[in-house]
């Protein structure tokens, strides 16, 4: 009898689900009020069946989106999004000479990963660009063409690939990814001291993860980067080694800790010649036209969360981070360090209106301590020998789109002379897909 | 004869070693407000099937449904629906989530027994909880600045609360957050100017429950929905359930299985 009356009311969810116009949910309710009152149903059994019913048409709903799609469409998610930014510099030179610059930007990107089988993921993204590794952004209106701008006058912007990689996951606890890849596919550090995140790495890696019971997990990336392959003459190629493993450690419900020890080895560095493209500011000691020193460096991050770490006084923050990174350059013996540091509290992630975050990172690399085509180019123009103040506010304005303020204020430490101040304003509207 | 004990002996020894090899193991994760109910079924149960072996954690409803959904449980206990979010997860990984109601659970909002009111309406308790109202004698009460208790949001009571009798907005930003239904009533119970809000099966006898649009929570009015606050609680299981997850959840949905969830306070469907 339950069975038959769970039929029937199937059908009429389904019918209503469907948009057929007639009360159906009131009526639904009716009838089984009515089996209720004459005793064939008890309210419990009622409740259940109504219940049940209406998880089972949720189900079916939104199992029918899936099947009615191709596989491949199924198996692919497509994802981007759009930055606009206003910037403002003030750039104090060495000579004294103060420089203040005003410009509108963007930032498009577009990409999508396809689950090519059960083991098998491909993703593939486009963004604009001019070749900078250290940067997505376009600039309107930029007419100087030999450093990367489109031409001005509402030329149209360059799109560039920005990764194309494939992951294999043979086991569970083993990832093997190639390719042009996601930073974040490579190794993790919790701010942008060594790698600008922008940077899409060439190589490959190995990801290995492991579960120590509910509290923790170990893991280990590892592989080989190609920074250069220059086949047009004898010259070796760069290459970057990595190894980096880490641990998550969740203390209790709200505190966890993330740490990492990564070591790299950039060989071929010392006596390669150094980048000639537009982006690319020289500050690492040179010898000529060739890099003087190599790079071989140890990094420890750490990283410390706690959730609504004021509870207690009855404020209502969600989250506050600490963190931390060292760099020391092994294969030089002076100006060789690197550091940074800073908090982070508000919001986890800013996912709708409300939601708000502040980050401040204090950052110091000297001259030689990691190579000069890697630290966030927007810090002091991505040089090393720099000291550097940063803080960003976000605030979400609805679901998928936030404001963010960034601020940097650095300076130049490489010799004695003057600091040649940097104030860097960006303000931005963040949409995304 | 000696030789007939040591063989016995020996036959136990054995036996005692195979057997839990051959025990069937179950995970049941999920809903805090659900776990009394599936730790005591699971103890009874055991009781009756030596060979069973059930392990049952809390966790949270999302991390019940997104357990289920991944295959790391047999069994998500939630204290709320599924989400599409989550069934559009579940369908592209080709799950076959199935929903078994276990039990009704009222949200009974409680003020301390020395309070003098009795009755809120859904607007008044809104406005207390969104921060509109944030003095007793705006209620009819006296005139002592209101004492708010909430739950953390990881808590399927706090997202069926927060649907149900806020229909979505945001807690003001001076609740006291508390991390079980236990500590919402051990702290309405110690202040006489709180209120906050329980599953039934959390009441203390230091609070009191009110009425919530003229209509007391009980059994009854849980059942025929008179009870606006009430809600169903969940055991999901990926698929059709078969062997020991199907006499599990048998037995749950049992006469024995529905008087145990009334014990633990909770409305039984029989």
């Amino acid at each position: 009898m339950m069975k038959f009356l769970t039929i029937v009311v199937l059908a009429g969810f389904i019918a209503l689900s469907l948009g057929i116009h007639f009360s159906y949910a009131g009526e639904v309710d009716v009838l089984l009020q009515k089996l209720v009152d004459k005793g064939i149903l008890t309210s419990g059994e009622a409740q259940e069946i109504k219940t049940e019913t209406q998880e089972q048409v949720k189900k079916e709903i939104s199992r029918g989106k899936y099947s009615s799609l191709p596989a491949w469409v199924q198996n692919t998610k497509i994802k981007g999004d759009l930055r606009l930014r206003y910037q403002y510099k003030n750039e104090k030179a060495i000579n004294g000479y103060a420089k203040d610059t005003q410009v509108g930007r963007l930032r498009a990107r577009l990409g999508l990963e396809s689950k090519i089988n059960e083991k098998l993921l491909a993703g593939i993204g486009i963004a604009t660009g001019s070749g900078d590794p250290r940067s997505t952004n376009v600039t309107f209106g930029d007419t100087n063409t030999s450093s990367g701008g489109d031409g001005g006058y509402s030329s149209k912007f360059s799109i560039r690939l920005d990764y194309a990689y494939a992951k294999y996951s043979p086991l569970s606890w083993l990832n093997l990814v190639g390719g042009k890849m996601l930073l974040n596919d490579t190794l993790w550090e919790p701010t942008d001291l060594i790698w600008d995140t922008d940077i899409t790495p060439e190589g490959g890696i190995i990801q290995l993860s492991k579960n120590l019971g509910p509290n923790a997990s170990v893991f280990m990336n590892g592989g080989a980067l190609i920074e250069t392959a220059d086949t047009s003459t004898n010259a070796d190629t760069m290459m970057a080694y990595l190894i980096q493993p880490g641990i998550n450690y969740k203390l209790n419900d709200t505190i966890s800790v993330k740490g990492a020890f990564t070591y790299y080895d950039f060989s071929n560095a010392k006596n390669s010649a150094f980048p000639t493209a537009s982006w690319y500011k020289s500050t690492n000691s040179k010898l000529g036209t060739n890099w003087q020193y190599g790079f071989r460096m140890i990094s420890p991050a750490l990283e410390f969360k706690v959730m609504q770490p004021f509870k207690a006084i009855g404020l209502d923050i969600e989250t506050f981070k600490l963190f931390g990174e060292y760099v020391n350059n092994l294969a030089v013996s002076a100006k060789n360090t690197g550091f940074s540091t800073g908090f982070q509290f508000g919001n986890d992630k800013i996912e709708k209106w409300g939601d708000w975050q502040f980050r401040y990172i204090y950052a110091m690399l000297e001259k030689d301590a990691v190579p000069d085509f890697l630290p966030d180019s927007d810090r002091y123009g991505g040089k090393t020998g720099i000291r550097s103040h940063e803080g960003i506010i976000s605030y979400g304005l609805g679901k998928n789109t936030s404001l963010a303020l960034d601020i940097y204020r650095s300076w130049n430490i490489i010799g004695t002379s003057t600091k040649a101040p940097e104030t860097l304003v960006q303000a931005d509207w963040n949409m995304k897909f | 004869m000696k030789s007939l004990r040591e063989s016995i002996l020996l036959a136990s020894i054995v036996l005692g070693l195979i057997v839990p090899c051959y025990a069937e193991k179950m995970i049941i994760e999920g809903s805090t407000t659900v776990l009394p109910i599936a730790q005591k079924a699971a103890e009874v149960f055991m009781s009756n099937d030596s060979a069973a072996d059930i392990s049952v954690r809390g966790g949270g409803s999302g991390v019940g449904i997104a357990s289920i959904i991944d295959g790391t449980c047999d069994i998500g206990d939630s204290s709320r629906s599924i989400k599409d979010g989550e069934l559009d997860r579940a369908a592209v990984l080709g799950r076959d989530i199935k929903a078994h109601v276990v039990a009704m659970d009222g949200i009974a909002v409680i003020v301390n027994k020395l309070n003098k009111i009795n009755a809120l309406s859904k607007k008044q308790l809104k406005d207390i909880y969104t921060g509109r109202i944030s003095n007793w004698k705006d209620v009819g009460g006296s005139d002592e600045k209101i004492v708010v208790i909430s739950r953390d949001s990881s808590s399927g009571t706090f997202e069926a609360f927060g649907t149900l009798a806020l229909e979505g907005a945001k807690v003001r930003s001076d609740a006291l957050m508390q991390a079980s239904n236990q500590a919402v009533a051990s702290t309405v119970g110690r202040a006489p100017q709180a209120i906050g809000y329980v599953g039934l099966g959390f009441m203390s006898g230091e609070v009191k429950a009110v009425e919530y649009e003229g209509v007391v929570p009980s059994k009854e009015t849980v059942l025929t929905g008179k009870y606006l606050l009430g809600r169903p609680l969940f055991m999901y299981t990926n698929g059709v359930p078969k062997g020991l997850v199907k006499e599990f959840i048998d037995f749950v949905k049992s006469p024995e299985g529905q008087k145990l969830a009334e014990e633990e306070g909770f409305v039984a469907l029989r």
